[in-house]
């Protein structure tokens, strides 16, 4: 079980900065995950992980010594690619065992290891295949197994089911969160699929074109988004521009928004009265209002209905003509065209400032 | 600063390499140095230290420039019952006769080699499969005979002359001297163009054509705004190459008696020099002159030389080109110009075939089958040795050439760092560099450094000629690797780097195994270059006897050693023999490589 830290890393590609002082602790044992869209840089941290970058500046830490410039086969680190990365020209157990020949470990321990990682990971009688004569899923399933038989201080999961179809995905992946549990290797996991990082991260650490914006538990950054861009990559938001009417608190605002008042939070900056702020609410914070609910609701008609199974997903043109998405209960009975009030928590209002907040 | 981006540099090589890499790395750089760019470089310098007016004089006189031009572009002789028109062009001296024929051949060579490849890519005929074949047939290389045959077709008293007057025409012609040597190069180079450009024309998109069809353009000026520009790569590394190729040609002008040439007058006055002092300035200012002429082609079509423009070509074809029935008149272009002008193209390989087998050949039919060549030359201790050294040095250059092809490859493909991308210009110049230069500026700089050692090339030429072999074949490996290398993603490597695996160890264990087939193809295409390499043999290989290889005998059999000419017969058989070995090199690599353009294309 190592500590992984990186401390102020920047790489650069050319003029372009890949990775802009990137800094994290990754502790003994748990899953961090990097998320963010594509070509924020997740993938390049770990490959500097990894070894197969160096950065331009600052310090990569593995279990307290400093790697930064060591060679990738100097680090013990162990990769899972997003192609996989068998070697077509070895067959299972020769991909596996390759790693072990390397430490020069006798043909009987060899042999150990292998059958052990090959009933790990389900793997038994497909020794002597090829790669190519392996499903997607076998295959990613080697791939594992490669990098585990070795023992790796690290773990380093690059979108390792993206090339699988989403049935496989969920099987996979409660697979590798079991498999960690048990082997309690410390695990870097990029992804750039928000569901999967949730639900498979002890924490996860939040990119954006080259820099970490936020870094937490899933919960902590699915309630607490730290800026605009992190509140509407995690899960579906509404976003509505509005003005800061009244400051109630530190946290608490009361905002204008086109003729509609809602009193939300901000969890980064103090907003200030007459400030334009971002409102972001997420389809699923609403609910339908009662006769109790005298603030924060919101009154429209029903414009269209759709069935999405987990949820009835409610498009509301609202009196002031704003148009807003909810999530109700599946089996809610509303009419298209009915008029309706929904109510939202203040806690589920975020608010952001507008000019700051679209840029970072 | 200097200091520090060379500090950068040496530290993200050793970086990216380990030591075994940045040595073989360092090995292959030493190689190009010591055998290309110094050698060269020896070429310019030279003359300049000794530089002298008379010198300059002498370069603007006759030979080297003939004021008024000699002789007649033809003669009409009145011979009786027929006219005997003998087109002959004038001898303008060494320097302008060469750079004339050269871009005449190029120009001719460009015309046939693009309109073949236009049809042939563009329309479907009756015949296609054949005609694509058959037109690379002209590209077995036939060292000398070749030309000879040429000669002894359209030459003095040749068959088509003969022919013309059996049919009873009251004309005859013969082609011959500088306008024969034009002919014989034409037909020997269009290939080079036409095969260069299909494999361009085949990789563009359909849809760029079709759209300008959508748009009103057609016929010529669709060829002349879209077609053309899209294949110049193409188009212009075939051109290049047959202007160098035709400048260090020697086959042509020895069949044609053309003793004013560039490249004549370089090897003759190696072959006839008893030491390093025999050998004049001015020669080695023609070796400069040639070097220089290939390195303006160099500059000019560098953007289509370089091994990346050539990763874009051999991607594969991922579309079907755009193909069409051909009009009537394109049709009867088809089956009355171009299927004989390639079976015309083919004759030197015929005729080489006759010479081989027959007894006689002195009437326009060759006389007697017989199969007495064959074992006149097997017996012959001569050829025997000849084949033995050329064997030997060619199997030890492919030792170098398997590390250049492999270790420059690799670093072009894997290594992403400034400075290094000089590796592909490099890599790739030796296919433009003319080889009579590269021999004389070894044999210059080499001969008075080593003058009376073991290395000595007038004492002992086979070190010098193994190492040239090797830089001057090895692009044809270095192409099929980096072609292999493309197919190997980079995670393969990663993963074994991330494993524990040192990169000399995922070279072996990963990489190699990966690419070995194409290592394999590529030595087999260098192997059988090496074999029918003429530029240094004849003149390195020249300078001592017993360590001549095989293309200097064939030489020394169709020239002086045993007459102009006579002995073309054992000629032909030897080259034939060449031949075999080179279809079998050239269908079994295409074969495992499975893109016949590229590796044919030169």
């Amino acid at each position: 079980m190592a500590e992984v830290i990186l401390d102020n890393v920047s790489k650069y590609f050319g003029r372009f900065k890949a990775l802009d002082s990137v800094s994290f602790t990754v502790k003994p044992g748990e899953i961090f995950t990097l998320l963010g869209p594509s070509g924020c840089g997740k993938t390049t941290t770990l490959r500097v992980i990894a070894g197969l970058e160096i950065p331009e500046e600052g310090r990569v830490l593995i279990d307290g010594y400093d790697v930064t410039y060591k060679k990738p086969y100097e680090r013990n680190t162990a990769m899972v690619f997003q192609n996989y990365a068998l070697w077509p020209h070895m067959t299972v157990y020769d991909n596996i065992a390759y790693g072990l020949k390397i430490r020069k470990y006798s043909r009987d321990e060899i042999k150990r290891r292998v059958k052990w990682a090959l009933e790990l990971l389900g793997l038994e009688g497909l020794e002597n295949r090829y790669p190519l004569q392996l499903s997607g899923g076998q295959q990613q399933r080697v791939a594992l197994a490669r990098a585990i038989v070795v023992e790796p201080k690290v773990l380093l999961l690059d979108e390792p089911l993206s090339n699988l179809d989403a049935k496989l995905r969920v099987r996979v992946r409660e697979e590798i969160v079991s498999l960690q549990r048990r082997l309690k290797i410390t695990t870097i996991y990029v992804t750039h699929d928000q569901e999967e990082a949730m639900n498979i991260s002890d924490r996860v650490a939040i990119m954006d074109r080259g820099r970490i914006v936020q870094i937490g538990t899933p919960a902590e950054i699915y309630y607490n988004p730290y800026n605009f861009f992190i509140a509407t990559f995690m899960g579906r938001s509404n976003v509505l521009s509005g003005v800061v009417e009244r400051v109630i608190s530190d946290k608490l605002y009361e905002v204008n928004i086109n003729g509609l008042r809602l009193n939300g939070t901000s969890t980064g900056a103090k907003l200030s009265t007459g400030e334009d702020v971002l409102v972001v609410i997420r389809y699923e914070s609403f609910r339908k209002a009662d006769e109790n609910d005298k603030i924060n609701v919101i009154e429209g008609r029903v414009e269209r209905l759709s069935f999405i199974g987990l949820a009835l997903q409610v498009k509301v043109i609202t009196v002031n003509g704003h148009v807003i998405l909810a999530y109700l209960p599946p089996r809610e009975v509303i009419d298209t065209g009915a008029h309706i009030r929904l109510y939202v928590s203040p806690e589920d209002v975020k608010l952001y400032p507008s000019i700051t907040g679209v840029i970072d | 600063m200097k200091n520090n981006r060379l500090g950068n540099a040496i530290r993200g090589l050793t970086y990216t390499l380990d030591l075994p890499l940045v040595m073989l790395l360092f090995f292959t750089l030493t190689l190009f140095t010591l055998i290309l760019i110094i050698p060269l470089a020896t070429l310019f310098l030279k003359p300049l230290s000794v530089l002298s007016l008379r010198i300059l004089e002498d370069l603007i006189r006759y030979p080297y420039v003939s004021i008024p031009p000699l002789g007649e572009w033809y003669i009409v002789s009145d011979r009786g019952e027929y006219k005997l028109i003998i087109v002959r062009f004038k001898d303008l001296g060494v320097i302008p006769n060469t750079i004339l024929v050269s871009s005449i051949v190029t120009l001719l060579s460009s015309i046939i080699g693009i309109s073949i490849a236009l049809l042939v890519a563009r329309y479907d005929f009756l015949g296609k499969g054949i005609l694509r074949i058959i037109s690379i047939i002209p590209l077995l290389y036939t060292p000398f005979v070749n030309a000879f045959v040429t000669y002894k077709i359209f030459g003095d008293g040749g068959i088509l002359g003969s022919l013309m007057l059996s049919l009873g025409l009251p004309y005859s012609i013969e082609v011959t001297y500088i306008a024969g040597t034009i002919l014989a190069q034409t037909l020997m180079f269009w290939p080079i163009v036409y095969l260069n450009t299909l494999a361009s024309m085949m990789q563009i998109d359909p849809s760029l054509e079709e759209q300008a069809e959508n748009i009103g353009s057609r016929g010529f000026r669709l060829f002349r705004t879209i077609t053309l520009p899209l294949s110049l790569p193409g188009v212009a590394a075939g051109s290049g190459l047959v202007f160098i190729f035709s400048m260090e040609d020697l086959a042509a002008p020895l069949a044609f008696k053309v003793d004013n040439m560039m490249s004549i007058s370089i090897v003759r006055a190696i072959t006839g020099s008893q030491s390093i002092e025999a050998l004049s300035v001015e020669v080695v200012i023609l070796a400069g002159l040639l070097l220089l002429s290939a390195i303006a082609w160099f500059i000019l079509i560098k953007h289509y030389i370089s091994l990346k423009q050539y990763a874009m070509l051999a991607r594969g074809v991922r579309w079907k080109p755009r193909v069409s029935k051909p009009s009537l008149p394109t049709l009867l272009a088809i089956y009355l110009i171009v299927f004989p002008l390639v079976l015309f193209s083919m004759l030197p390989q015929i005729g080489v075939l006759l010479y081989a087998f027959s007894k006689s050949w002195t009437g326009v039919i060759p006389e007697g089958f017989t199969l007495e060549h064959f074992s006149n030359v097997l017996f012959d201790s001569r050829v025997l040795n000849g084949l033995k050294n050329s064997f030997i040095y060619s199997t030890l250059a492919l030792v170098f050439i398997v590390i250049i092809g492999t270790v420059s490859s690799y670093a072009i493909s894997r290594v992403s760092l400034r400075g290094l991308s000089a590796i592909d210009l490099l890599a790739m110049s030796p296919l433009a560099i003319p080889g009579l230069s590269i021999a004389m500026g070894l044999l210059i700089l080499y001969g008075s450094i080593f003058k009376d050692t073991l290395i000595d090339p007038y004492i002992n030429p086979m070190f010098l000629l193994i190492l040239a072999y090797a830089i001057r074949k090895s692009p044809f490996t270095t192409r099929a690797v980096y072609a292999g290398l493309q197919q190997v993603h980079r995670s393969l490597e990663e993963a074994g780097f991330t494993l524990g695996a040192s990169r000399t160890r995922v070279l072996f264990t990963i990489v190699l195994p990966l690419i070995g087939i194409n290592i394999i193809a590529g030595s087999m295409i260098s192997f059988v270059y090496c074999m029918s390499e003429v530029s240094t043999s004849i003149t390195v290989g020249s300078l001592n006897k017993s360590q001549a290889p095989i293309t200097y005998i064939i030489y020394d059999y169709l020239t002086a050693g045993y007459g102009g000419g006579a002995y073309i017969h054992q000629a032909s058989a030897i080259v034939t023999l060449i031949i075999v070995v080179q279809l079998i090199a050239i269908i079994t690599s295409n074969y495992i490589l499975k893109f016949r353009y590229a590796i044919l294309g030169i």
